[in-house]
């Protein structure tokens, strides 16, 4: 098996989202892996953009440093389309992550429906290993 | 020519306060049908229900199941963009099967024009999926139910957005010829021109992606350089459209600059397609901005009811024009490389 090099994990500006960026972080600085975080821009997001394309987000830089992550080894990435279909594209080449990590849920899923989960739809079509961190989970 | 449309069904517990995907727009665009004043030649058939044979044609049994099962228990957010509610199951059956009904009026009656405003749109919906306001692939439902006749289908998608949904359904299917224009980049991010086709259906893919600012001129010239020699050598014995009205200047959902004079100059040449009367039917997709939506849709089908009406100049001189050749290109690129792994693969 060789060396994780790449992480993707996606980002919409929620609390799960969070939660999954520094779960990837950690695991960056374990294994010198470079970080790619991307956020999917969908249909609504046309009304009213939340993200920039060029810069990263406050809060994301703000993670990175808490977690004491090397700026220069993370990558942000704006793409057009929903979650599932913009995390499947970013993980393949020429990106081509070791693993994607998501979060549990995203903004306003109801918890324990199949449809919506935007884990479970990565999980059954990813050719990726996919890590799916909790919204309970706590860095310990 | 008459006109057939479908009968109205109640829509309304399909919404979600300040979605933009709401049922003021079925409205929006009858008001556009009722400005024809059509009397007797406007006809409207019974709403009918997709059943669950029709629907899964396109779509997975598992993912109906699951629909259903999230609208019942009370729907809620699907995506970012989507979302569902208890009544949504028996409104998106409806739209699908509107379709469907408006079909078999104009194949019972060799004639007229067909005009489907029904909502949840359906371009986006895959397979096994909902995503982009989408539920049920509508259109694909319909282009499925032709295809058991042993119908060939052309489906020109002149929404704003991809209709994503409706590729990867058709993706490798020879009797289907898919033509899309839209914005590039932007929501859902496929449709690249070397999209072309599976490999049972080369060719039977034909992405148009133009930049944000694009006018009716570049869209024009796109479906006469691009598109005409495809449909020309395909010959479809039914063409189906996708008409989403979100290209529309005004709309807020994207950033093309089309009026209502280009939707119906647009549809005048789409119309030239059908090989004869009664084997055309316009799907409503998008359309976010009700008056152009009203607008758009009354001069779409005046055009091609051959009437007399008022619409907007057409647009002109937006940036564009140099990327028709390069689509072009690109096209032609993802031909070539997908014609000689065939090549190589049946030479021993
Ligand atoms: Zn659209």
């Amino acid at each position: 098996m060789k060396l994780l090099q790449t992480i993707v994990v996606g980002y919409d500006g929620s609390s799960d989202s969070e939660t999954a960026v520094r779960w990837a972080l950690h695991l960056a600085n374990e294994t010198n892996a470079n970080v790619t975080v991307v956020h999917a821009t969908g249909m609504l997001e046309h009304l009213h953009n939340r993200f920039s394309r060029d810069e990263a987000p406050p809060a994301l830089i703000a993670l990175a440093r808490e977690c004491g992550f090397d700026e220069a080894r993370l990558r942000w990435l704006v793409d057009d389309g929903d979650a599932c279909s913009v995390l499947l594209r970013t993980a393949a080449p020429p990106i081509d992550a070791d693993v994607l990590v998501v979060g549990a849920r995203g903004h306003g899923k109801r918890v324990g429906l199949l449809l919506g989960s935007t884990s479970l739809e990565v999980t059954e079509h990813a050719t990726t290993p996919v890590v799916v961190v909790p919204s309970s989970y706590v860095d310990r | 020519m008459v006109l057939v449309i479908n009968g109205a069904y109640d829509d309304s517990g399909h919404e979600d306060p300040g979605h933009p995907e709401r049922p003021d727009r079925v409205r929006a665009a009858m008001a556009g049908v009722a400005d024809l004043h059509l009397g007797s030649d406007l006809i409207a058939v019974p709403p009918y229900t997709a059943s669950r044979a029709e629907l899964a044609r396109v779509h997975d049994g598992g993912y109906l199941d699951e629909l259903g099962a999230f609208c019942y228990a009370g729907g809620g957010d699907i995506d970012q963009d989507t979302y569902a509610t208890f009544y949504s199951w028996s409104i998106a059956t409806n739209a699908a099967g509107a379709g469907l009904a408006v079909i078999a009026e104009l194949q019972r009656r060799n004639d007229g024009v067909g005009f489907i405003a029904a909502r949840p749109p359906g371009h986006h919906a895959l397979a096994d999926r909902a995503m982009g306001f989408c539920l049920l692939n509508n259109i694909a439902v319909a282009t499925a139910a032709l295809l058991s006749q042993g119908e060939r289908v052309l489906i020109v998608d002149w929404d704003v957005h991809h209709g994503n949904g409706t590729q990867q359904i058709f993706w490798d299917e020879p009797d289907v010829l898919y033509v899309s224009t839209h914005q590039w980049p932007l929501f859902p991010g496929t449709g690249s021109a070397g999209e072309v086709g599976g490999r049972h259906a080369i060719d039977r893919t034909v992405n148009i992606p133009l930049p944000a600012g694009a006018t009716g001129d570049v869209i024009r010239q796109a479906i006469a350089d691009i598109a005409e020699p495809v449909i020309d050598a395909f010959s479809p014995t039914w063409v189906l459209v996708s008409a989403g009205f979100d290209a529309h200047r005004l709309d807020p959902m994207a950033d093309f600059q089309l009026t209502s004079g280009d939707f119906a100059e647009m549809a005048r040449s789409v119309a030239t397609f059908a090989p004869r009367p009664g084997r055309l039917a316009m799907f409503l997709e998008g359309g976010y901005d009700l008056d152009a939506l009203r607008s758009s849709v009354h001069a779409t089908l005046s055009s091609i009811l051959g009437r007399t009406h008022e619409a907007e100049k057409l647009s002109s001189g937006g940036p564009g024009a140099d990327h028709v050749a390069r689509v072009q290109r690109e096209r032609l690129a993802a031909l070539e490389m997908l014609h000689s792994t065939e090549e190589e693969e049946t030479t021993p």
